[in-house]
């Protein structure tokens, strides 16, 4: 495994030879510090402008789950999907130990395509298959700052394709890793990750640099191959001149093999993927005096995905299965502030991605979206807050959709807010559903694959109330909703003769509705409860026309079916206590009743807890500090099954597991 | 005149006297030869220097501004705006200066290196500061964040005023957790360290943790550990902190137009003091950020107003 790639070293060494010529220590050494007036009258640039400050929930035109770090610490979790447990109404299913669907209020097939995935502004929700390959994201999970999960539609404020929900991740600033720390965990199954971060604040750059192996065994079944190995780097550097402009550069590079295959299928032999993925990101940030200011943003992002399907010897013919992607985004957003109880984001922005996948797509494709959204909040009077948005796209398939979206805020009092919403968002049709023509020449495929094109984009109407209760006396917060949701249009496998091969179809509509709620309770100091329930309930019918009518009992087989694609129940109780001696212990529960994917095999009721035991020595972040901790993965042994298309792969339990976590400040 | 509570009584007395004095009886008296150095001929000081002047205008004084770097006009009284202005002025041996615009520390070495010209009789010296009282500045922060039982500090040598902080702090029933910056160290790591105990950092004009190269990453990281900053200027409030208390360059003006008059009826100048007049902003977008149910500006400046 090629490491680190030579341009991804040169763009390291290149900011290195930038920082070491212009960061100096941030302190001077004058003789006396208190004694100049500069203090008082020197003047600053706003440093906590509008979109460094997170909005609270009390604000939010949508309900809102924020996972801190706090949480993710807690929760001993050590992949990124894992922590979505925490989000009420959302799915995490395992498809294999590196291959996770995530999806809220329900997923129509392992590629969960309704929710629009962005880390610091970049949408990792790429083509062909219009989804996100978690586990290719250079992305390690303690670099990450926070996660705001906003459930529901979102279009105005976060883009195309916020369909369901939006995954917001904000990663740790530039400026925020002082010195070296090396941390590792050592388990069963196989676990072994080891992570360097590192990093520096200085007067005009900071940065920080992290550099991270992850490997396990997957579920250590003989009948699965999926094992994961995966190298990664993530760089961060800020460059503030001393005035109201900065620049963040974020570059990243991840490079994977993981196992894949099923024992005894031909068509799914044991053998690896390669998949290597990479950004590089830049946002020029202006700050005007009043707190306006002018954001503009690019990334790049690409990816490479190698499987080798029938390069096994025992392969009928060698194969090698490459898709890969390529994303230029760009985009101008201004925040304006129009009077003191006005402020207005507006902006524009190109997209362009490009894809190759001679299996699944005849010629590559260039796909070019365009895009102009505002978003304005208007505080009508004290207690009143009145978010108006939308967002107007040409999606680049031959759609232009407009996603707008209203939310009024109420405040009883301070401590009691409601909030009733109402929007509507759409996802545009994937590269493969639109475009996919595999002829089934690949050995032992079961079948082929043929779209028809001409897909309309599925539509989301969603409405809500909710209600936030705020007891900082007590320090409990209540957080409830009640929801309903219109899918329209939902893109699905049409069967075009007796039943292969199959093309996709905008061929029903889904009825989502139900309660959300969570309760956070902090009390005497050191003890910390968070619980999240969703109550959820679903209805389909059949609202589209199939290529082969013949095949309506198929449609209708899956629209009767539907009821169960969501869980009844489910939810997640995340405890933390504070022990003396520098000692903290956490455990979580996460429960969901059994359910059935449209595409799967039933999954079976899940009732899992972990526990995490924390000791931390030394002075917090100081050089000789660090943490020593033991997590275990479902203590219980609950034998939960999860997200399976194959019969010889549903009873799949994820066995109790355990490892050893270190961390140590250099 | 509202000097109930920097001046003792006999002060306030004998200024409401020289205030009746000075007012005009045209001709009774050569006017007073005021000349106003400034430390720069911009920002705060000329407005201090443009506002005075005003003031000044229909009372018998000769005003004459300069800044620090000319020779001082001939004069009665002067007043130096800024620690370099009043240094600039000590050198000429005035009869008396006021020093503004200068933070107390500042005075106080202003009055060690000149202190054989005062012991001699050569100079009166006298100051309004820049700073707030720490008092103030804790009743703020208790109006503010009335729920909160720690502060934080940060500094790289202690503060004058640590024993009055320390000393207040307990008398708001706040916990005080003190770091003194050892540079060896980043800043960073101090600054988490002290944040994870505090419900809110205190900002102190200690220029060598407070400055323009860090008050960006200081800012950040306390809005991370979501502990909000409180500032001494409107420019901390600007830039991303809670709240702050401080004066301006006009309300420092018209104290020192009290003091100009209380020296004319009686050559005495009053002792160095803190501006009385004071004003409260909020970053209101910073407080909703952080969830904080935070008063408004006024009513917070009228609620520690009233404090004792």
């Amino acid at each position: 495994m090629i490491f680190s790639k030579f341009r991804m070293l040169l763009n390291v060494v290149t900011l290195w030879l930038a920082y070491c010529l212009f960061v100096s220590m941030p302190l001077c050494h004058a003789e006396d510090n208190f004694i100049s007036e500069q203090a008082y009258l020197q003047d600053f640039p706003v440093v906590l402008s509008a979109s460094r400050l997170s909005q609270p929930l009390s604000e939010a035109p949508n309900a809102m789950t924020v996972i801190d770090r706090a949480m993710i610490q807690a929760s001993g979790f050590r992949t990124i999907t894992d922590l979505f447990r925490l989000v009420p109404g959302m799915y995490v299913g395992n498809v294999s130990g590196h291959d996770t669907v995530v999806g809220y209020h329900g997923v129509s097939d392992q590629y969960s395509r309704r929710m629009q995935v962005l880390i610091d502004g970049r949408s990792v929700y790429l083509p062909p298959f219009s989804t996100v390959d978690w586990e290719d994201i250079p992305l390690n999970i303690d670099d990450i700052e926070r996660i705001e999960v906003v459930r529901g539609p979102a279009a105005g404020s976060y883009g195309a394709n916020s369909l369901q929900g939006v995954i917001n991740i904000i990663t740790r600033d530039a400026g925020s890793v002082g010195g070296l720390q090396i941390s590792g965990n050592k388990g069963s199954y196989g676990v072994a990750d080891v992570a360097a971060h590192m990093g520096q604040a200085g007067e005009i750059l900071d940065y920080r640099l992290t550099l991270s192996h992850r490997e396990d065994n997957g579920y250590g079944a003989s009948i699965l191959n999926d094992g994961l190995f995966s190298n990664q780097a993530n760089l961060r550097a800020n460059y503030h001149p001393l005035g109201p402009d900065s620049f963040d550069f974020q570059l990243g590079y991840s490079d994977s093999r993981r196992g894949l295959g099923t024992a005894g299928k031909v068509d799914d032999l044991f053998r690896d993927v390669n998949a290597t993925s990479g950004f590089q990101q830049l946002t020029w940030l202006h700050t005007q005096e009043n707190g306006d200011e002018t954001r503009l943003h690019f990334y790049h992002i690409y990816r490479n995905y190698i499987d080798g399907r029938f390069s096994s010897a025992n392969a009928i013919a060698p194969v090698t299965q490459l898709t890969s992607a390529d994303r230029q985004d760009l985009e101008l957003q201004n925040t304006i502030q129009l009077g003191k109880s006005n402020r207005m984001v507006a902006g524009l922005g190109v997209r362009s991605d490009y894809v190759k996948s001679p299996d699944y797509l005849v010629v590559p494709y260039a796909i070019h979206e365009s895009r102009i959204f505002a978003h304005d909040e208007w505080r009508i009077d004290s207690s009143t807050l009145l978010n108006i948005g939308a967002m107007a796209e040409n999606d680049g398939l031959g759609n232009t959709n407009t996603s707008p979206r209203v939310a009024l805020n109420y405040h009883i009092n301070p401590q009691h807010t409601l909030r009733a919403s109402a929007s509507v968002a759409y996802r545009t049709p994937a590269i493969i559903e639109e475009y996919i023509n595999d002829p089934g020449l690949t050995p032992g495929q079961s079948g082929t694959y043929v779209s028809q094109g001409n897909l309309r984009p599925e539509k989301i109407q969603s409405k809500e109330i909710g209600y936030l209760g705020e007891f900082s006396s007590l320090d409990l917060t209540l957080d409830v909703r009640a929801y309903d949701d219109h899918v329209s249009d939902i893109i699905f496998y049409d069967p075009a003769l007796t039943y292969w091969p199959f093309g996709f179809a905008n061929l029903y509509s889904a009825n989502y509705h139900g309660y959300e709620g969570t309760l956070k309770y902090h009390w005497n100091d050191s003890n910390n409860v968070i619980v999240n329930v969703a109550r959820q309930f679903m209805s389909c019918d059949a609202t589209g026309t199939l290529t082969n009518p013949g095949m309506i009992a198929i449609l209708q087989g899956f629209m009767d079916g539907c009821l169960s694609q969501v869980p009844d129940y489910s939810g997640s109780i995340l405890l933390t206590r504070r022990l003396p001696h520098n000692t903290q212990v956490s455990a979580g529960y996460y429960f969901q009743s059994s359910l059935t994917m449209i595409d799967a095999i039933p999954q079976t009721m899940m009732n899992r807890v972990d526990f995490k035991l924390t000791h931390a020595f030394g002075v917090y972040g100081k050089p000789g500090s660090g943490e020593l901790a033991l997590v275990v993965q479902n203590v219980f042994q609950d034998n939960y099954s999860n997200y399976s298309l194959i019969s010889e792969t549903s009873n799949l339990a994820f066995g109790r597991r355990a490892y050893l976590s270190a961390a140590y400040n250099f | 005149m509202s000097c109930y509570r920097f001046f003792s009584v006999s002060h306030c007395l004998i200024g409401l006297i020289a205030f009746i004095l000075l007012f005009p009886v045209p001709g009774s008296a050569a006017p007073l030869r005021l000349a106003i150095v400034l430390s720069a001929e911009e920002g705060a000081y000329r407005e201090f220097g443009s506002e005075l002047s005003a003031l000044l205008a229909d009372k018998n004084v000769t005003v004459s501004v300069t800044d620090a770097d000319n020779a001082l006009p001939a004069s009665d009284f002067v007043i130096a705006a800024g620690l370099k202005a009043a240094f600039a002025v000590a050198r000429f041996k005035p009869a008396a200066m006021l020093a503004v615009l200068i933070p107390k520390a500042g005075y106080g070495k202003l009055l060690n290196d000149f202190s054989a010209q005062i012991q001699s009789g050569t100079s009166k010296f006298s100051a309004i500061y820049l700073d707030q009282p720490i008092k103030r500045q804790l009743d703020l922060i208790r109006a503010a964040l009335p729920n909160i039982s720690s502060i934080g500090v940060l500094y790289s040598a202690p503060p004058m005023e640590l024993g009055a902080l320390r000393m207040i702090a307990a008398a708001h029933k706040l916990v005080l957790n003190e770091r003194l910056l050892n540079s060896a160290l980043p800043l960073h790591a101090e600054l988490q360290e002290l944040l994870a105990g505090s419900d809110a950092l205190l900002a102190l004009p200690d220029a060598a943790i407070y400055n323009a190269a860090t008050i960006r990453n200081i800012l950040l990281t306390t809005y991370s550990n979501k502990v909000p900053l409180i500032g001494f200027s409107p420019a901390y409030v600007k830039a991303g902190a809670l709240c702050a208390v401080f004066s301006t360059p006009e309300q420092i003006a018209s104290q020192s137009v009290g003091i100009i008059q209380y020296y004319v009826a009686t050559h005495i100048l009053p002792d160095a003091q803190y501006a009385k007049e004071f004003e409260v902003t909020v970053n209101e977008q910073v407080a909703r950020s952080l969830g904080l149910d935070i008063k408004s500006a006024s009513q917070l400046r009228s609620e520690i107003g009233t404090t004792k």
